[in-house]
């Protein structure tokens, strides 16, 4: 692989900074606008909540913030209240923890940690980034529009999603919401493909499939997650395009508005939330996955230990992945599904818990006997694990079709999905952007300011989501505007008030983050090429970002990157670089 | 504006103070000659470790917290439905077998991070992987899960293939809104369709009857397009009415053409309308539901607009209600409502929350009220503005109370598609079937 002719050309401001095919740039601004992205997705949660939190209370910041429209005299209106709801599930979900947080770190890490000098299709790459770009500006935009941003939920399940008459968002709203998720998935898709050929044509002499790092093998599984489950999102987004603009029938039969019944017959709903949810499951991994292989990495790293089971993470990511495609089912089992079918989706849905458990315990064995370096990345991962368990337990119980009947689409599943993989994600999220801060912007973020941030938002993530629960034991449906219409959920305006507290510090504890990123952006010390002692290829190359990666030869790779604390050996670490000793075993 | 403005200045100051802070700092490191963002000390490992084990014991502590006041008394108490009871008793199992894996596992991690925090003179154990303990975690959380599964499919089971026995009770999801419809003697619902749903007919019921109103309505419809359209039309054929409004009058006109004759083909069975329709004849649409005490009933739903969920949470009974397909589920109550506000903890629960209800109620000027404890059927899909308040109240009594009740109500109430009266209580034995 020789590429040495083409890193010593001279590039102007746009093609470095705007129209970038380098990998590490379009990593820079996928974390950039996915962190602004971020920025809107919370702040609407925080919106959201004072309603909930004090619904009789009046918030004139709700009219500066939203408009009038939304919040007159600063009384949240209904319609909005759902639009920020599905707002905030969309940009979350989507533009941050999957464009945002597989965009960031595959592009870094990819061509870094595979020993490559780009993606394989640079183009491609900056194609997608500013696809993605594209998508962002359209979905932020709905919220500026006078009948307000898509209502019907992050699932937007027709047909509410395709009348502007069940609801104003889904006129202009929605319509916008359609394209930017169009744009968004052509994005994602040729990010997929880009990454999936970068890990299978582009590693490095010695790289084979069993030295890849955790991260690698995350990123990989992900992208074929995504690029085999997307499309089928793209075909129901482009049915429900003609569902509503062109007078089909994919989704709707048997319809009354207020102007008489509809002509549209033979469709059904139902078809719309298989589509989706052939992607909406395998999305929870497409988000979980990199976080997770990210925290492989780091907790191996800060622990200075190896990565406990190596091949059995590898086997149960595999095995997490497979299963992902074929358990849709289960959040369907209340829609007038055959009982046997519920019941097969019950199976295959409860044996994810058995590659999840294992990954856990293979967390936990890694930091036993460790020796563990408290950076924020290493609590970030920490967390992630912890929120990983505290979430993946209780989806045993939503998994089991005969409990979902009592526990569906309560504040028990908001709790649990939020725990299990908002939390974990976001969190593995902040370790990576910690921990890889060194080789995005070759300057170090400030600890202390990390750490603080860390114990906010552990503290106040838990805080919100673990009340949850118990509202959704008491039987309190999700997406309740207000939940004082029903005197037998008083009993609960406490705990509410607590979980918008909790959401209230948690949203403006982040603070602290923007403003450690930035400042370190511009003003940090400057980073050591390896800071953290760490084995994988990515700390071979300079501090200071070279177009092809490495000046001269890419290194040859001779181990596994998890070579901590062998004994035998002087350091704490050995990179993958350096040769075998003289009868060493490989591990 | 002034205080806007100071907040802003405020704000500002804090952040330049906070960067000069900062600067002050990385000065001061780098001339101690520290990587101050690489490497933490030794008493900073110590600090984050220990707040690690802090953490995690006020992490359980909360959860106890919230299990010992929110967990045995969540505000649904015991299930009133004969199924529920079933889901019950498999929730608590599951409790017992996730909340020991949750502590447990928590603990290890925070314990583990807590123990071994880094020291330079220390060296972590070498140890990549041992297949016989990856074996025992993947095999033992099998055997859990496989008792799970196997539990939990029985159960599933046994709600979901026990659903075409009890006596049939339509309910009718709208924006937002619900109407119930009881089958009546024969037990059996009288025919709807979309098509037929009106404001005089909101279910879309079809009778001989029926159908004729509705062609009167559409023809009256119709007729009123048609003369609207006329009369606004100067001598060169151009319409004086806005466009849009012209586009939208013709397109219904259309549809209700379409309508109509739809319903002549499909529905309108010349020959048979009598006998293929009369079902619906002892049907009666009512405002509340009244369930009769260990009667097994058998829900039907359907939606006249968007997909919503009937949710029962008292009864652990939910559905959706689907646009376009009949669903149904199966419950059998078995406490009435008097019993159930009766139960001391069902009393103690509601003096409660009178206490907090009517707090609320002083706070925001609205009168007080005294509230009692009900069943209820609530929404529990998103279906947009009104989603948050779609209540119905579900009454359980005993056969007498419910004869009583049919006897009671008022002529709208019992009033039958047919317009006849049915004394129900005679009959009674009949419909259980």
């Amino acid at each position: 692989m020789s590429h040495d002719t083409h890193h010593h050309h001279k590039e102007s401001f746009i093609t470095k900074y705007i129209f970038s095919q380098d990998h590490k740039m379009i990593a820079r601004q996928y974390l950039i606008t996915a962190i602004f992205m971020g920025a809107i997705g919370i702040a609407l949660s925080a919106l959201f909540r004072l309603k909930l939190g004090w619904p009789d209370d009046k918030f004139p910041i709700l009219e500066s913030i939203l408009g009038s429209d939304a919040a007159p005299e600063g009384l949240l209106d209904s319609n909005w209240y759902l639009g920020l709801v599905t707002l905030h599930g969309t940009i979350m979900v989507f533009f941050v923890l999957t464009g945002g947080l597989s965009g960031t770190f595959s592009n870094l890490l990819i061509p870094l940690q595979v020993g490559a000098r780009d993606m394989a299709s640079g183009l491609l790459n900056m194609i997608s980034y500013w696809l993605f770009f594209l998508s962002s500006v359209l979905m932020a935009s709905s919220l500026f529009i006078e009948t307000g941003p898509a209502m019907a939920g992050w699932t937007v399940y027709p047909p509410l999603s395709v009348l502007a008459e069940f609801q104003p968002g889904s006129g202009l709203g929605m319509t916008l919401w359609l394209l930017s998720m169009t744009v968004f998935i052509a994005s994602s898709l040729l990010g997929g493909i880009n990454y999936i050929v970068t890990i299978l044509n582009l590693r490095t002499k010695g790289m084979s499939m069993t030295r890849l790092p955790l991260t690698i093998w995350a990123f990989f599984i992900t992208a074929i997650l995504g690029v085999l489950s997307f499309p089928v999102l793209l075909s129901a987004a482009v049915l429900l395009l003609m569902d509503r603009g062109f007078g089909t029938s994919f989704y709707m039969s048997d319809i009354v508005t207020s102007s008489g019944a509809l002509d549209a017959t033979g469709g059904s709903p139902i078809l719309y939330e298989h589509l989706f949810w052939f992607l909406g499951h395998p999305e929870v991994y497409i988000i979980l996955l990199p976080a997770l292989g990210m925290t492989s990495e780091i907790i191996s790293t800060c622990s200075r230990k190896p990565i406990f089971g190596y091949r059995a993470m590898i086997g149960s990511m595999l095995a997490i992945g497979f299963l992902s495609f074929i358990v849709w089912g289960h959040h369907m089992f209340l829609t007038g599904m055959n009982p046997f079918l519920g019941g097969v989706f019950t199976f295959t849905t409860l044996l994810i818990a058995i590659p999840s458990a294992v990954k856990a315990f293979n967390f936990i064995t890694t930091i036993w006997r460790g020796n563990v370096m408290m950076t924020p990345a290493m609590m970030f991962c920490i967390g992630a694990v912890s929120t990983f368990i505290s979430g993946g337990v209780t989806g045993i119980i939503l998994a089991d079709s005969a409990l979902d009947i009592s526990q569906h689409d309560t504040y028990f599943v908001v709790g649990h999905f939020h725990i299990v993989m908002g939390m974990t994600a976001i969190l593995g999220m902040f370790a990576g952007i910690y921990h890889y801060f060194p080789k995005l912007f070759s300057k170090m973020m400030n600890m202390r300011m990390g750490m603080a941030h860390f114990w906010v938002t552990i503290v106040c993530g838990y805080g919100v989501f673990l009340p949850m629960h118990f509202l959704g034991e008491g039987g309190l449906p999700r997406r309740y505007y207000e939940n004082t219409n029903f005197p037998m959920f008083d009993h609960f305006l406490d705990l509410n008030i607590l979980i918008s507290i909790f959401a209230s510090v948690g949203v403006l504890a982040q603070v602290i983050f923007f403003f450690n990123f930035f400042y370190s952006i511009f003003r940090g010390p400057r980073a050591s090429q390896n800071p953290w002692n760490a084995n994988s290829l990515e700390w071979t190359t300079p501090v200071e970002h070279v177009h092809g990666n490495w000046i001269g030869e890419i290194p040859t790779v001779y181990r596994w990157p998890y070579d901590y604390s062998k004994p035998g050996k002087e350091n704490d670490f050995v990179p993958q670089n350096i040769p075998l000793d003289d009868n060493e075993e490989e591990h | 504006m002034e205080i806007k403005f100071i907040i802003i200045i405020t704000v500002a100051l804090f952040f330049i103070a906070l960067v000069q802070l900062m600067k002050i700092y990385d000065l001061a490191a780098k001339v101690r000659g520290e990587k101050s963002q690489e490497k933490l000390s030794r008493s900073e490992n110590l600090l984050m470790a220990n707040l690690m084990l802090v953490f995690m014991v006020a992490f359980f502590g909360f959860i106890i917290w919230l299990i010992s006041k929110y967990g045995s008394n969540s505000g649904l108490y015991q299930a009133a439905s004969a199924h529920g009871k079933d889901i019950d008793e498999l929730l608590m199992i599951n409790w017992y077998i996730i909340l020991p894996v949750f502590f447990i596992t928590n603990a290890l991690l925070f314990g583990f991070s807590w123990k071994y925090y880094y020291r330079e003179e220390r060296k972590a154990l070498y140890y990549p992987h041992n297949n016989k303990l990856e074996a025992v975690w993947t095999i033992v959380p099998a055997i859990a899960l496989a008792f799970i599964v196997i539990y939990g499919l029985m159960t599933w089971n046994k709600i979901m293939y026990n659903q075409e026995k009890g006596e049939v009770v339509e309910v009718y999801a709208y924006q937002f809104g619900w109407i119930v419809r009881y089958s009546g003697v024969d037990n059996t619902l009288g025919k709807a369709d979309y098509k037929m749903v009106s404001s005089s007919n909101p279910l879309g019921v079809i009778t001989s009857k029926t159908i004729q109103d509705t062609y009167v309505e559409i023809d009256q419809r119709v007729n009123d397009i048609d003369s609207i359209l006329s009369s606004n039309i100067n001598a060169d054929g151009e319409y004086l009415l806005p466009e849009k409004k012209v586009d939208k009058l013709q397109e219904e006109f259309d549809r209700l053409k379409r309508r109509k004759y739809r319903i002549e083909a499909s529905i309108d069975r010349k020959d048979n309308n009598s006998t293929a329709y009369e079902s619906s004849n002892d049907d009666i649409v009512v405002q509340e539901i009244h369930l009769v005490k260990d009667q097994p009933y058998t829900f039907k739903f359907r939606s006249k607009d968007v997909i919503h969920c009937p949710w029962f949470p008292h009864f652990r009974a939910q559905i959706n209600a689907v646009p376009g397909m009949e669903t149904s589920f199966a419950l059998t109550p078995t406490i009435t409502t008097k019993e159930m506000r009766s139960d001391p903890d069902v009393q103690q629960h509601w003096e409660n929350i009178n206490v907090i209800h009517n707090e609320r109620k002083r706070r925001i000027g609205e009168p007080e009220e005294r509230v009692l404890f009900d069943y209820v059927l609530m929404c529990n899909k998103i279906c947009g503005a009104g989603h948050s308040n779609m209540q119905l109240k579900v009454i359980v009594e005993t056969q007498q109370e419910f004869n009583q009740w049919i006897e009671n109500n008022g002529d709208k109430k019992r009033l039958t598609f047919s317009g006849q009266e049915v004394n129900w209580s005679k009959t009674k034995s009949q419909a259980s079937l």
